[in-house]
């Protein structure tokens, strides 16, 4: 008796080192395992087709999905050009400015959000923009709002995880059909807080202190 | 993942030279049963939890703890804290299912495609460069847990 497995391989040169018993590869992006947001059809044909290799009697077994499609690829901040004139200059303003998109898109989606990982309220993220350029600016820098539980360089990169995922998603909000592509080269190139988050990881690699320079890794490059 | 040629030198690079075991075999189990009358849990390596959970953590090495998500969680108290940039996350704020295929599974019972589905789903963090911790403690430990609620076979989906 055991516990038998089978699942999906994202690197296929991986699963050739590792050799686990059954894996299905496919030609996918990161992050994008099932292929398809909400198309459950394309879902289930990978899946049944990943469960199909359950019946082998011998392995390791490593399939590749068909046919092979070329996936969306987005870049990194240092890789978008930024806008000379952004729209808005301010992260603290600019959050405002987003909130009506980011509570539509909550409300559309049943209560769903990616926000919430730091546990600060996103009607507080204000003050999370005010504790993040003074982290950037200053040497040592605290807020009274980090839970004890986190320690200051993991509360940032929690803090930047909600940031995006709250930009992301009222961006989706106001303009549901941009590509992956467009929301990344959107957040890095346009928002204030894309260029906070570049001076912010910077200046996070740059520390002394090892656990700052690994959360750095993170947030941005 | 798109085919490594298509990437950046840099990131062909990385994922060419990561540090994943180079295993001699494979550890093998045959179905016992049919899949329809099987017992099925997932394991994600996507770093997702429960909102009330301790999120994983940026550590050397990676970080080899485990989150147990309960089959009736609510989406809406699901939430991600993978320490990597490397992926896009926008995709599973559209859908949950892109990396963590809940409906999908709960729809294959339904069809009897699938026999039942266990009660706990586990979740790991991905991009995990030493896999110590996985192999000795966490790993055996979720694999007990997965044999004592009597599955019989894993879905193993990364992101």
């Amino acid at each position: 008796m055991g516990l038998v497995t089978t699942g999906l391989v994202l690197i296929e040169e991986h699963a050739k080192r590792v050799k686990p018993p059954r894996m299905l590869s496919v030609p996918f992006n990161f992050g994008n395992t099932l292929g398809r947001p909400n198309d459950p059809e394309f879902q289930h044909e990978i899946l049944r087709t990943t469960f199909d290799l359950l019946d082998r009697q011998e392995g390791p077994v490593l399939e590749s999905f068909s046919p092979d499609i070329a996936p969306e690829l987005f870049s990194q901040g240092s890789g978008v050009a930024r806008e000379e004139s952004p729209v808005v200059s301010d992260p603290g303003q600019e959050v405002d400015l987003r909130r009506p998109f980011y509570e539509r898109w909550v409300q559309q989606n049943d209560g769903r959000t990616a926000v919430g990982v730091s546990t600060i309220s996103q009607t507080d993220f204000k003050l999370v923009i005010k504790f993040l350029e003074d982290f950037t600016e200053n040497e040592e820098s605290d807020t009274p709002i980090r839970p004890n539980q986190f320690s200051v360089a993991h509360f940032i990169r929690y803090c930047v995880d909600d940031l995006k995922a709250y930009y992301f998603e009222s961006k989706m909000s106001e303009d549901p059909e941009l590509s992956i592509t467009q929301l990344h080269e959107w957040l890095w190139a346009e928002t204030a807080l894309g260029s906070l988050i570049m001076r912010l990881a910077e200046r996070m690699r740059s520390d002394d202190n090892n656990e700052v320079k690994a959360v750095a890794f993170g947030i941005a490059r | 993942m798109p085919r490594l040629e298509a990437l950046s030198e840099a990131q062909r690079k990385m994922l060419l030279n990561w540090p994943c075991p180079d295993n001699d075999d494979t550890p093998w189990t045959t179905m016992g049963k049919p899949l329809s009358e099987s017992k099925v849990a997932m394991v994600t390596t996507s770093g997702i939890h429960l909102r009330k959970d301790a999120p994983f953590r940026s550590l050397k090495g990676g970080d080899t703890s485990y989150r147990i998500i309960p089959r009736d969680s609510d989406p809406a108290d699901i939430i991600q804290s993978h320490t990597s940039i490397g992926f896009d996350r926008t995709t599973s704020y559209r859908d949950i299912n892109i990396s963590f295929p809940v409906d999908r599974l709960e729809e294959l019972v339904q069809s009897g495609y699938i026999g039942e589905l266990s009660n706990n789903y586990y979740s790991y963090m991905g991009a995990i460069n030493d896999v110590t911790g996985l192999m000795e403690d966490s790993g055996p430990e979720v694999a007990t847990k997965l044999l004592s609620e009597e599955v019989d076979v894993v879905l193993l989906v990364p992101t």
